[in-house]
């Protein structure tokens, strides 16, 4: 307080210190030098830009051989992008009735979407070449409930021809869908089968994969992954210290004349098991085996017109004890269940039609506890219709219709969801 | 024992030297300019077709297989790969090919791009910052690529170095010929309307201009607005013809040509689209040609 009151007295006292002539005299003169001093910076700053500039017209030059295969120079920062994927969903469930709907028999998860708008998550897609020995890649989701780090591997990239290692937290090769991200699926939501037995996200895990490409007439791509295990719906992380989950896969591909391609290859994951997702206050532990054959067929004539069919059929047999985690008693499971969706997604210009029909419990439905078989009412199945429409490769709207009878109870689901996509940054690849 | 040993490592180096270098090329003109420094030194497979459109291109698997069997991967550069050609190096397995090493041919590398935009946003269409990637019809960018080629051949295959520079002569004699023929062409006082922006290096070597374009901004369809604004342009500045490939912007040619009685001239896009473009200089022979 003391010194503000001291300054003030200062200022105040200023004007009657000096004689205004003098002063101004005084200013004036320390004015025109400082603007001296000013023209020569200026001056001297314009001879060093002009020379910046020669320099970085050199340097364009030079850089003009920059490839162009990654985009722009990815030393200095990797490749990123954003996707945002949000939608508006619409049921004739209210929302508890939704959080309560499982399929029972498979999976005692219930719908997230919640009605009205929601947002499934902003997506950071992260990549760039390590050195010339491996490349690296991150996918972090970030949803409401925060950042989640969904993948984060290393690819080889200087092996011996045909041999590949990828190692960290992935996407498992098995089947088709599982190794997509959920915003190039061609529908809202992965297929009931993909709910049913590895739960909406599918097998990602730590672990390592070893893929081969042997040097054939057709493509053939053969691999094997070991795998940490915790599909909690699968597998589960308690089941056994140490990494208890393996698998395989094969992928074969021929062109049918310019315009055809089809793919098709069985892959199987077997593993240790425990976890709680089969039914409330039950608890699983043994052992799992998942297979599945997919097929695709793509006709692409022109980038306006192009037809995809696409179809997987999983087998899931399960072997063990299932605990009542409230009375403590087991019961032996046995359960061998199957399910299989089919989709045909038509182009036409920007515009893509979709259905896609699921079915599960097609040829096995034994679900023995103790020796008695379980009957859970209907067949899950579930039909679907959607339209897209792609403004451009980076912006996506989406509508979608589900008739959903997974519930197993005789009720439908009807649903309609409107999603938006949209994807920033580094350009993102068209794989097949 | 070791004579045995002398014939089996004689008949390995025969037979390596009798091996032709396994060549994957993007684009048909790629294909076209390796096949005339390689001629029957190298096998090329070629991975697109003349009537695509190389931004809209799916990794295949048997493309990947291709580049998994390649020797030397030859590619275009400044972005118009960049949808597909990452994952098919990537996904190919093969150590050969992938970036900074020896098989991998930017042929990007050997030009000097044009229209370089390097504060480029996505609002402004699908837009290349490193330059307009379309130098296929550049003779004088193509020139120094096919050299390029011809450096990469050699170094990859010296075994074969002479013949290559012997066919790059031999391209060289053939390239000025037909430099001086194209030089002839009166194509300095022509005006056209172009779909998309590709025609721009082929307009300042020779001449001409261009003076819209139908798209709104590269890679987005026109709008109906932007259609009427052109037909009022073309209605002022009365331009020769309107220019585009096959495989876009048929639809509103014909719409603009009824509307405003400028006629359209459809290029080849790439070597093979047409019968009579054989190789490069064939299309480009055709491309000056309907041109005029």
């Amino acid at each position: 307080m003391r010194i503000t009151a001291l300054l003030c007295l200062l200022f105040l006292l200023i004007p009657f210190s000096k004689s205004w002539g003098d002063d101004m005299e005084q200013r004036i003169q320390a004015l025109e030098n400082a603007s001296n001093i000013q023209t020569e910076t200026i001056e001297e700053q314009q001879k060093a830009i002009e020379e910046l500039k020669k320099g970085s017209d050199t340097e364009k030059q030079k850089s003009a051989g920059v490839t162009g295969l990654f985009g722009s120079a990815s030393l200095a920062n990797p490749n990123i992008s954003l996707i945002v994927d949000t939608f508006f969903y619409s049921s004739n469930h209210n929302d508890g009735e939704l959080e309560a709907r499982s399929i029972p028999g498979f999976t005692n998860a219930g719908i997230e979407k919640r009605n009205g708008f929601n947002l499934e998550s902003a997506e950071l897609f992260i990549y760039a070449p390590v050195d010339p020995y491996f490349n690296l890649y991150a996918t972090i989701p970030v949803t409401e409930d925060g950042a989640e780090v969904e993948e984060a591997y290393f690819i080889t990239t200087a092996l011996p021809k045909g041999a590949q290692v990828k190692g960290g937290k992935f996407k498992s090769g098995f089947g088709r869908i599982n190794s997509q991200h959920p915003h190039a699926w061609d529908f809202a939501d992965a297929p009931l089968a993909y709910r049913g037995f590895t739960g909406e996200e599918g097998i990602i895990e730590k672990g390592v994969q070893l893929t081969y490409l042997p040097e054939l007439p057709f493509y053939t791509q053969l691999g094997a992954e070991a795998l940490q295990g915790d599909n909690n719906l699968l597998f589960g992380q308690d089941a056994k210290s140490g990494a208890h989950t393996f698998s395989a896969f094969a992928k074969a591909s021929f062109d049918m004349g310019d315009y055809s391609t089809i793919l098709f290859g069985p892959s199987v994951v077997v593993g240790k098991a425990r976890n709680s997702s089969i039914a409330d206050d039950r608890e699983f532990a043994g052992d799992t085996t998942l297979y599945d054959l997919e097929f695709t067929y793509k006709w692409k004539p022109s980038k306006a017109r192009s037809f995809t069919l696409q179809s997987e059929y999983l087998l899931r047999s399960q072997d063990g004890n299932l605990t009542d985690t409230v009375s403590s008693t087991a019961d032996t499971l046995k359960r061998t269940q199957d399910g299989v969706y089919l989709q045909g997604i038509y182009q036409i210009g920007r515009c893509r039609v979709g259905a896609r029909f699921d079915r599960m419990e097609v040829f096995r439905d034994d679900y023995r506890l103790s020796g008695a078989d379980q009957d859970f009412g209907e067949r899950p199945w579930r039909a679907t219709g959607s339209v897209e429409y792609n403004l451009s490769e980076f912006s996506r709207i989406r509508v979608q219709y589900n008739h959903d009878r997974s519930g197993r109870d005789g009720v439908t689901n009807n649903e309609v969801l409107v999603q938006l996509i949209f994807g920033i940054g580094a350009h993102s690849a068209h794989p097949f | 024992m070791k004579k045995i040993a002398m014939v089996f490592v004689l008949s390995l180096y025969a037979t390596s030297a009798l091996a032709k270098v396994n060549v994957v090329a993007t684009l048909p003109f790629i294909g076209s300019l390796a096949k005339e420094i390689g001629g029957d030194r190298i096998d090329i497979t070629v991975l697109i077709k003349s009537n695509q459109d190389p931004h809209f291109v799916e990794a295949k698997p048997s493309m990947i297989l291709a580049v998994r069997k390649a020797d030397i991967l030859i590619y275009n550069g400044l972005d118009l790969e960049i949808g597909y050609l990452p994952v098919l190096i990537e996904s190919s397995k093969n150590p050969a090919i992938q970036p900074g090493k020896a098989g991998n041919l930017d042929c990007s590398r050997y030009v000097a791009p044009i229209e370089r935009l390097p504060s480029a946003d996505r609002s402004m269409g699908d837009v290349h910052p490193l330059g307009n990637p379309h130098y296929i019809y550049s003779p004088k960018n193509i020139f120094r690529v096919a050299e390029g080629i011809t450096e990469v051949l050699s170094a990859v295959d010296s075994v074969n170095a002479v013949f290559y520079m012997e066919s790059f002569a031999a391209f060289k004699e053939r390239f000025n010929k037909k430099q001086a023929e194209w030089g002839k062409g009166q194509l300095k006082e022509k005006k056209f309307i172009a779909y998309h922006n590709m025609f721009s290096y082929l307009s300042s070597e020779f001449g001409f201009q261009i003076k819209g374009y139908i798209e709104a901004k590269p890679g987005i369809p026109p709008s109906a607005g932007h259609i009427e604004g052109l037909i009022e342009a073309m209605k002022r500045e009365r331009p020769d013809a309107i220019i585009i490939t096959p495989d876009a912007g048929r639809k509103e040619t014909e719409f603009l040509t009824q509307k405003t009685g400028v006629k359209t001239i459809i290029l080849p896009r790439d070597v093979g689209s047409t019968p009579a473009a054989k190789d490069w200089f064939s299309l480009m022979d055709e491309i000056l040609s309907l041109l005029q």
